[in-house]
Parts: C-alpha cells; sequence; structure tokens
C-alpha cells in the first residue's frame, strides 16, 4: 500500500499532511488512538477524527480518504463495484429458485437470502447503523485492554 | 482475502456452483453423490461470489491480471 500513499501524498503535498507511526515503536500512542490493527489509517481534519479505514486499500478508496480530509467532511461510504452486486443477486436469485423448486429446501432458501442480503448490505441502513458497531465490538473482543 | 480470480473465472464457478446445487437439490443426482454435490456446489459458487480461492492462495497462482 505504501507506494499508493507515496503516489497520494505526492499529488495531494501542501493540501494534506501525511503522517506515518511505526506501531512496534510507539505502542503506547496506538492504543490511546484506539488501533488494533495495522494499517490502519485515520483522516484527521480540523482536530477531529473524519474516517479511519483498516487493512488494504485500494487507490480508490486511498484517494476518497484524501479528498475527505482535504474537504473536511466524511468520505463517501464504500460500495460495492456493480459486477459483485450483479453476481451476488443473480446467483442468490438463482439459489432461491432452485430451492423453491427442490421441494421447496429451506436451507437453500435461507442461504439464498443471505446471498441477496449480500448484494445489498452496503444500502440497508440498518446495516449502516449497526456495522461499526460491531467492527468495534469484535476488535474489543479481539484484543481486549490488559 | 485478496482477490485472485478474473471476472471470467468468477462467473465460471458461479455458474458451476448453481449446476452442481441444481443436480443435488432438485434431486437429477440422488443418494450420496447427491448429498455430496447439495454441499459440494457451495465451494465453487461461494469463492466465485467472494472472489476469493484458497487453493489459489495456498498454491501462490492467481487469474486475475495484476
Amino acid at each position: 500500500m505504501e507506494p499508493k500513499l507515496a503516489k497520494l501524498e505526492a499529488e495531494y503535498r501542501g493540501r494534506v499532511a501525511v503522517v506515518r507511526l511505526n506501531a512496534d515503536e510507539a505502542p503506547e500512542t496506538v492504543r490511546n488512538l484506539g488501533i488494533f490493527s495495522v494499517p490502519t489509517l485515520i483522516v484527521v481534519s480540523g482536530g477531529r477524527e473524519i474516517a479511519r479505514r483498516t487493512g488494504a486499500q485500494s487507490l480508490q478508496s486511498l484517494a476518497s480518504l484524501f479528498e475527505a480530509a482535504e474537504a473536511g467532511t466524511p468520505p463517501p461510504l464504500v460500495s460495492l463495484p456493480p459486477q459483485d452486486r450483479a453476481l451476488r443477486m443473480l446467483a442468490g436469485s438463482a439459489v432461491l429458485l432452485i430451492g423453491l423448486l427442490s421441494g421447496p429446501a429451506w436451507p437453500l432458501v435461507g442461504i439464498s437470502a443471505l446471498l441477496l442480503f449480500s448484494g445489498v448490505y452496503d444500502r440497508c441502513p440498518v446495516w449502516r447503523a449497526l456495522s461499526p458497531r460491531l467492527a468495534s465490538l469484535a476488535q474489543r473482543l479481539r484484543s481486549p485492554k490488559r | 482475502m485478496k482477490v485472485n480470480e478474473a471476472g471470467w473465472d468468477r462467473i465460471l464457478r458461479v455458474i458451476i456452483g448453481l449446476v452442481l446445487l441444481y443436480l443435488g437439490w432438485g434431486g437429477v443426482v440422488t443418494g450420496s453423490a447427491g448429498l455430496v454435490l447439495k454441499v459440494l456446489g457451495f465451494v465453487p459458487l461461494i469463492t466465485g461470489l467472494i472472489g476469493w480461492c484458497p487453493l489459489y492462495s495456498l498454491l501462490r497462482v492467481s487469474t486475475k491480471k495484476a
């Protein structure tokens, strides 16, 4: 991810400052920032955290963070690529059809519901509200405070 | 999980998975073979949908262009 980050850093030089923190050398700072895994990118604007992403990011995702830092507003929510969405919806519909024609086979119908939901989860308001809380709970369970 | 399957690979896997599921759940193949297909069909389906194959990962191969 470093080459992508360096590229954007050069593009946004003078408009967005990039600060790198070595987790091994500054464990106290890492803990204070609530970072539980690396890499983690935190976007701060006007002294306020406006975005946070964990894990390797695509160039598009990184660019949205830089734009957010420059604008001072949270980045738009990451959404599923249209091809992925279409594939999941088609697969879910096909599995539903197979399930209904086979009895119905309720396990298959249940699985098709999960597949169909996986095609639209990023647009579900309930999921959007629950997701950050679930992510933070998962992080706390993985790395309990000493 | 980094995507290691090309678009054509993913579509093919989903189609194969759906066919296997139909053969198993649709009653075309019965008995223990049908039972195997009922479960096995999910493997190509799920790996195709997520775009990541654990076997590819183990063998360090990828059909996705860098």
